[in-house]
């Protein structure tokens, strides 16, 4: 009975088929204009799942480093897109894909961090090798520089005849520095004692004491009064090349501290002289 | 052809009509079997994603997150005990994903403080060395 009725329902349907072909069209087309309209949607979720996908997918260097979660997101948003009626399953499924995609996200930026740190690594081990570097080449610079004051220092000690004593670098201007019974210098004076100005300029440091001595020819008075004022005399041309009065001392020993005879002239003229002692 | 003679025995026994519905009610029935099992697989998955989680002290860096997957799992056991099997395996599923996903983010953490720290450290010794060489001048 009821396929009966099947056959007869198809055999009208035929027979409509061959009757009316405009009208069939029209309903087709009508049809389709409905499907049109109600074209099923993607859930929104899907949708912005979808696009934060393609924004890691964008990123080369982002996406090399996740391409299993990125397959995995992909498919997750590929299922929460397809359209349906069923809210629970739809929601459910846009869910997973949201994650999915978080997930991606996030372990892409942490292969990002995780590369940088090749870089990071060499960037300290630089900045500590320039740092040592430096510290070395001050280091010797520091040393090298020393040597050279040293050295220099030593030269000029050389150059000035100075002698290493208890007391200090003794240089001996000789008498030839001054008239007889003059404390005015003469121009012999001027070579040696510029080149203790000199000494003295380039050591800050370092003071000096100024020792007038004279022969036992005249009287003692006098010769403690003469050997104080070529004291005085050198004192004074010292400070005209700037070396601080605080630096200079200037004595007069008078005759007691000969360094030769007084009986001949030789002797004489050796005893007769100025001792500047440079403290160390 | 078979379900036809059948159709056509019930419809001997039976009165018209009330065929069909005995035929929808047993389909139905069968749908409703194969959701009343309960999500074992899907909930002992997420159970056992939780532990690993705690254990990499995942809470730690991304607790908000792995919160969220706590009491979805929570609510996935309830609905078993509802027996709404099909939200049950939902809930389960959303719990792992949860859980996956703030175990990524406590990484993502973990990385931008040691890579953060690195580059303080570079910092540190640059400011040290320009400290040091203004002192050479």
């Amino acid at each position: 009975m009821k396929l009966s009725t099947h056959v007869n329902m198809k055999t009208q349907k035929k027979r409509g088929l061959y009757l009316s072909k405009p009208l069939i069209m029209a309903l087709s087309s009508a049809l389709l204009l409905a499907a049109c309209a109600n074209a099923p949607k993607s859930p929104d979720g899907a949708v912005a799942a979808r696009n934060r996908l393609v924004q890691l997918q964008n990123d080369p260097a982002l996406a090399s480093r996740v391409s299993v979660a990125i397959r995995e997101a992909d498919n997750a948003v590929t299922a929460a897109e397809v359209p349906m009626k069923d809210k629970a399953k739809s929601d459910h499924l846009v869910f997973i894909a949201t994650r999915e995609v978080d997930i991606a996200w996030a372990q892409a930026k942490t292969r990002q961090l995780e590369a940088q740190r090749a870089g990071l690594n060499e960037r300290r081990d630089n900045e500590r090798l320039e740092s040592r570097t430096r510290e070395a080449d001050r280091a010797t610079y520091a040393a090298a520089q020393a040597r050279t004051e040293v050295e220099e220092a030593r030269r000029e000690i050389d150059e000035l005849n100075a002698k290493e004593t208890e007391r200090g670098l003794v240089v001996t201007l000789g008498d030839m520095l001054f008239e007889t019974g003059n404390a005015q210098l003469t121009g012999n004076a001027f070579t040696n004692l510029e080149k203790l100005s000199s000494f003295l300029n380039k050591y800050p440091q370092r003071a000096l004491v100024i020792e007038g001595h004279t022969d036992s020819v005249g009287s003692e008075s006098s010769n403690q009064l003469l050997s104080q004022r070529r004291a005085d005399s050198v004192r004074q041309y010292l400070l005209q090349q700037g070396i601080a009065s605080t630096r200079l001392t200037a004595f007069g020993k008078g005759e007691s501290y000969p360094v030769a005879s007084n009986d001949s002239t030789s002797g004489r003229a050796l005893n007769r002289r100025v001792e500047v002692i440079i403290s160390k | 052809m078979t379900t036809l003679t059948h159709s056509q025995k019930v419809t001997n026994r039976l009165k018209p009509g009330t065929s069909l519905i005995t035929l929808l009610a047993g389909f139905l029935f069968l749908t409703a079997c194969t959701a009343t099992l309960p999500p074992t697989k899907e909930i002992s998955a997420a159970e056992q994603s939780m532990i690993d989680a705690e254990q990499a002290r995942v809470a730690q860096y991304a607790l908000p997150e792995l919160q969220e997957a706590r009491s979805k799992l929570a609510e996935a056991r309830t609905a078993v005990l509802n027996e709404e099997m099909e939200k049950a395996k939902r809930l389960a599923l959303e719990a792992s994903a949860g859980i996956k996903f703030a175990t990524a983010k406590a990484e993502l953490v973990k990385a931008e403080a040691v890579n953060s720290d690195m580059k303080k450290n570079i910092r540190v010794l640059k400011e040290e060395m320009q400290r040091t060489s203004g002192e050479q001048q």
